[in-house]
């Protein structure tokens, strides 16, 4: 493997009739990078407030696709401003958000387009599968504001495993990609650019670096880009299967496992109440195989594709998961469900001056909770019903007045009615495993 | 010639007569006789690693040398087989002539811990009670002058040294407390009256709240809590209750349980809501499984409004009102019954109900230390599994209890309190299991050995390399 991709390295890149090819591709991608201004509202401490961010991006579509992180746009933008290599601001809409893979579709206000009259080029993809370790890459992005910065570097892996629970804004991200490393400077505003080779091509979407660290940038690789690019186009979002496995690497296991190498995955825990757990699956098992096909986990790169092994999945599907378990190995059924963020759907009560999220089953796992009914207090405005009745960012709201409040709906009846007529409110709350109960009062 | 006098309560009351007859207090001579009750006292916690040495003052509380050291004193996670070689110094007398003593353990509901002197210790003792001059103890007022003893440390010879000042306010906490304007007594040691009646015992953990200007920190509320002296003292009500409660085994058993977790004060506002009056409330957060109080059918967000039909005071603050409701319990013997009014649905409801003893603690669960592994297992008990929100019917697995850094379960990320199910692929049922296994394990020179443990209901298998 690794001697075919320097082949393919020596081939490519020891032509040097190429050389003009290659600055063609990188003036063409420098025409189709953009820098993305974004004003957007966050539901902070009971109120909404604007808060605004700059990123980048690149033209990926002759329709004016842009690609672009999860964690430069965001759902609740209001205002996105587009601008070209020409210097000229347009505005785009939301298409599609992932945070998932950190990875967000923007598109090009087509009539201001027209109306404008700006051309703009659509930048090409290259195959991010076959890039190697000190392969030369450039980094084109709005670094600390500062429009249309490229910075050079190589990458540095092509394969890196990392898994952040809270990394886009509170969601998780990197369970079913790997990342590219890379060494070419990558600052706060770069953002949602592309790492591109020699010729231009994009082989990643810029996404984040150690903070601390000298030049460890990392990267979404294209093919997961390209592949996420479609469904954001289609629904707007991605939507994955999830049975509740929590992977580990099995490396340095097999032998008291009993494996052969290269087969097998250590599950290291399994979500209480998910559909892996009614299977009976349990921590410690080890999948060998989904539906007969055999998955390796020996190493922490391998476990994302197959974690989007599962998830790639319809909802719904039936999986057969061949579970070693001691000296036995079983088959078990399980029906997949839809995956959700630990982040549930978010609203304000600003007369209230109360911040607040739905409880999703994975934040109400992830926190050991009986179940995924109330909603959790993400801010509260000081002076405030709301924070002057006692609750504080943390506390399930599961009641109002005696009745249970399982949706946004239901507590924006009751906010609704007090703004109407201000009168007290009993509230139930859960403070960690502790119910409490509260008086909302004008 | 002080200390010629007998320890009657009637030659106790002629001091304090003749003390109030002469005009002006004597207090040298009363601080003098009263050094009597008081003593230092060391001890050492044997750890799985080292040894520590720890110190602490004592009042004596009757003729047969046992002496009362503050809840403070003993940490919570020292288990009483961890606590060795009690020395009792007296004040001002040199460090090379000490007594022994033996720990006698924890009353649940006073939360004194006693120990007891050995006989040849305890010549020239007087009970605290000495100095208590009718049945009911004498409460000081406010703003009324309070004076008590404090105690160098060993390198002074515990030399006693006076302290005073004047009472500020009383409070319920819901210890009958006594907060001073300055320190009135070293952590421990008694307070007395201007006629030299003990009035109550220094209280650790009070702190001032102070906001401290510097440079790079502008404004920052801290607090500030002075190790050695106190200016609040629990009262003498609190104290001579000891003397009836001396525990009978070093576990502080027997130890009523009734089996509620998470109760949260209603606050004043929600209590008025209510309809509770000048009373107060306690909602039930948890009913723990086959306790008394679910058997007893209590249900989680009852709220409790009333013990055998006297309503819960509102004690400031309101968490105060879940400490008085748990030395209610305490106070009261296993098998005891007693009737709890709740408010369920708006409706007030009488519920009997009977206090049994309590499960097994985590003190008194067995443990084993591992040398190779550096790793304490512990028996898991009913409040771990509460803790972990697991089945406390249903106990498997063990606790690391310790793990040594740097050791083989520490480098392979073993962590405190971790809950280890499996060993070796064998599902752990029992401690007993766990230490046969890991037995086996070490002997057998194995390179590795694998764990399941869970953490905040999380599994995660882990690699132990041991050689």
């Amino acid at each position: 493997m690794l001697r075919l991709l320097l082949i393919f390295g020596i081939s490519t890149f020891g032509v040097s009739t190429l050389r003009a090819d290659m600055s063609r591709g990188f003036r063409n991608l420098m025409d189709a990078v953009v820098r993305i201004d974004v004003r957007e509202y966050a539901y902070e401490a009971g109120a909404k407030r604007f808060r605004s961010g700059v990123g980048s991006g690149a033209i990926v579509s002759e329709d004016g696709l842009i690609l672009t992180n999860a964690h430069v746009v965001g759902r609740r933008a209001v205002e996105i401003n587009v601008t070209l290599s020409n210097l000229e601001r347009v505005s785009a809409q939301l298409v599609g958000w992932d945070h998932w893979t950190d990875l967000a579709l923007l598109r090009l206000d087509q009539e201001e387009l027209k109306r404008k009259g700006f051309k703009f080029a659509v930048a090409k993809f290259g195959d991010s599968e076959r890039l190697f370790a000190g392969q030369t890459v450039y980094a084109v992005g709005t670094p600390h504001g500062l429009t249309r910065t490229v910075t050079r570097g190589i990458i540095s892996n092509p394969r890196r495993f990392f898994a952040d629970s809270q990394g886009v804004r509170g969601y998780e991200t990197g369970l079913f990609n790997t990342w590219l490393q890379t060494d070419a400077a990558i600052n706060p505003g770069n953002s949602g650019g592309p790492l591109v080779t020699e010729d231009g091509k994009i082989v990643g979407i810029n996404s984040r670096g150690y903070l601390g660290a000298d030049n460890l940038g990392f990267a979404i690789p294209a093919a997961t880009a390209r592949a996420v690019m479609q469904g954001l186009e289609k629904q707007g979002g991605i939507s994955r299967s999830y049975v509740g496995i929590v992977p580990g690497a099995l490396q340095d296991f097999e032998s008291f496992y009993d494996l052969e190498l290269n087969n097998g995955m250590l599950i290291n825990s399994v979500d209480p109440g998910s559909p892996a757990a009614e299977a009976g699956l349990r921590g410690g098992d080890i999948l060998l195989a989904i539906d007969g096909q055999r998955v390796d986990g020996r190493f922490p790169e391998q476990l994302p594709p197959i974690q989007h092994l599962i998830a790639a999945r319809p909802i719904g599907t039936t999986l057969t998961l061949s579970v070693k378990r001691g000296p036995k190995t079983d088959d078990y059924v399980v029906q997949t469900e839809a995956l959700v963020s630990r982040v549930g759907e978010e609203s304000v009560f600003e007369p209230w001056g109360l911040s607040v999220r739905e409880v999703s089953r994975a934040y109400a796992r992830e926190n050991q909770l009986p179940d995924d009914a109330g909603v959790l207090v993400i801010g509260v405005q000081r002076g405030f019903p709301a924070a002057v009745a006692g609750l504080a960012v943390g506390d399930v709201i599961t009641k109002i007045n005696d009745t249970p409040v399982n949706s946004l709906a239901l507590l924006g009846a009751a906010v609704d009615e007090y703004a109407e007529q201000p009168k007290r409110v009993l509230i139930e709350a859960r403070r960690q495993f502790r119910v409490s109960l509260y008086i909302l009062k004008p | 010639m002080i200390s010629r006098f007998s320890i009657s309560r009637s030659v106790c009351c002629f001091v304090i007569f003749a003390a109030s007859l002469g005009g002006a207090p004597d207090i040298p001579a009363m601080l003098k006789e009263r050094l009597a009750s008081v003593v230092a006292v060391e001890f050492t916690i044997e750890h799985e690693l080292d040894r520590t040495v720890n110190f602490a003052f004592g009042i004596v509380i009757d003729n047969d040398g046992t002496v009362i050291l503050e809840p403070g004193a003993i940490s919570d996670r020292a288990t009483p087989n961890q606590l060795k070689e009690f020395k009792i110094y007296r004040p001002g007398a040199p460090v090379t002539d000490f007594a022994t003593a033996d720990y006698l353990g924890q009353d649940g509901y006073s939360t004194w811990h006693f120990i007891r002197i050995e006989p040849t210790g305890r010549i020239g003792l007087k009970p605290i009670t000495t100095f208590v001059s009718t049945d009911i103890p004498a409460v000081p007022a406010m703003a009324e002058e309070v004076w008590g003893i404090g105690l160098r440390k060993k390198d002074e010879d515990y030399t006693p040294y006076f302290l005073s000042s004047r009472v500020s306010f009383l409070q319920e906490m819901p210890q009958h407390t006594a907060v001073a304007l300055d320190s009135v007594s070293g952590r421990g040691l008694p307070v007395f009256n201007l006629k030299g009646e003990f009035v109550g015992m220094g209280a650790s953990g009070f702190g001032e709240s102070m906001i401290i200007y510097s440079q790079r920190r502008r404004g920052e509320m801290s607090v500030l809590i002075n190790p050695d002296e106190c200016a609040a003292f629990r009262l003498a009500s609190e104290v001579v209750v000891a003397v009836g409660r001396i525990p009978t085994s070093p576990y502080g058993r027997p130890l009523p349980w009734f089996g509620i977790d998470g109760i949260d004060p209603v606050d004043p506002e929600v209590a008025e809501f209510l309809g509770l009056g000048s009373g107060s409330g306690l909602m039930v957060s948890e009913v723990l499984a086959e306790s008394p109080a679910e058997k007893g059918g209590l249900l989680p967000r009852d709220i409790i409004i009333a013990v055998d039909g006297v309503p819960l005071p509102r004690l400031k603050p309101d968490r105060i009102v879940a400490a008085y409701l748990q030395r209610e319990l305490l106070r009261r013997l296993p098998g005891t019954s007693l009737s709890l009014t709740v408010l369920r649905d708006k409706q007030e409801l009488e519920l009997p109900l009977s206090l049994t003893d309590a499960p097994k603690t985590p003190a008194e669960a067995e443990r084993h230390y591992f040398e190779d592994l550096g790793l304490t297992v512990r028996e898991i008990v009913y409040t771990d599994a509460v803790a972990r929100r697991a089945d406390p019917t249903k106990l498997t697995g063990v606790v690391a209890h310790f793990v040594k850094p740097s050791s083989p379960v520490g480098t392979a990320g073993l962590q405190q309190d971790d809950w280890i199910k499996e060993i070796d692929g064998t599902v752990v049922t029992k401690f007993s299991e766990a230490v046969s296994l890991i037995n086996a394990v070490e002997k057998s020179k194995r390179p590795e050995v694998v764990m399941l443990i869970s953490r905040g209901g999380e599994t995660s298998v882990l690699r132990i390399k041991l050689n």
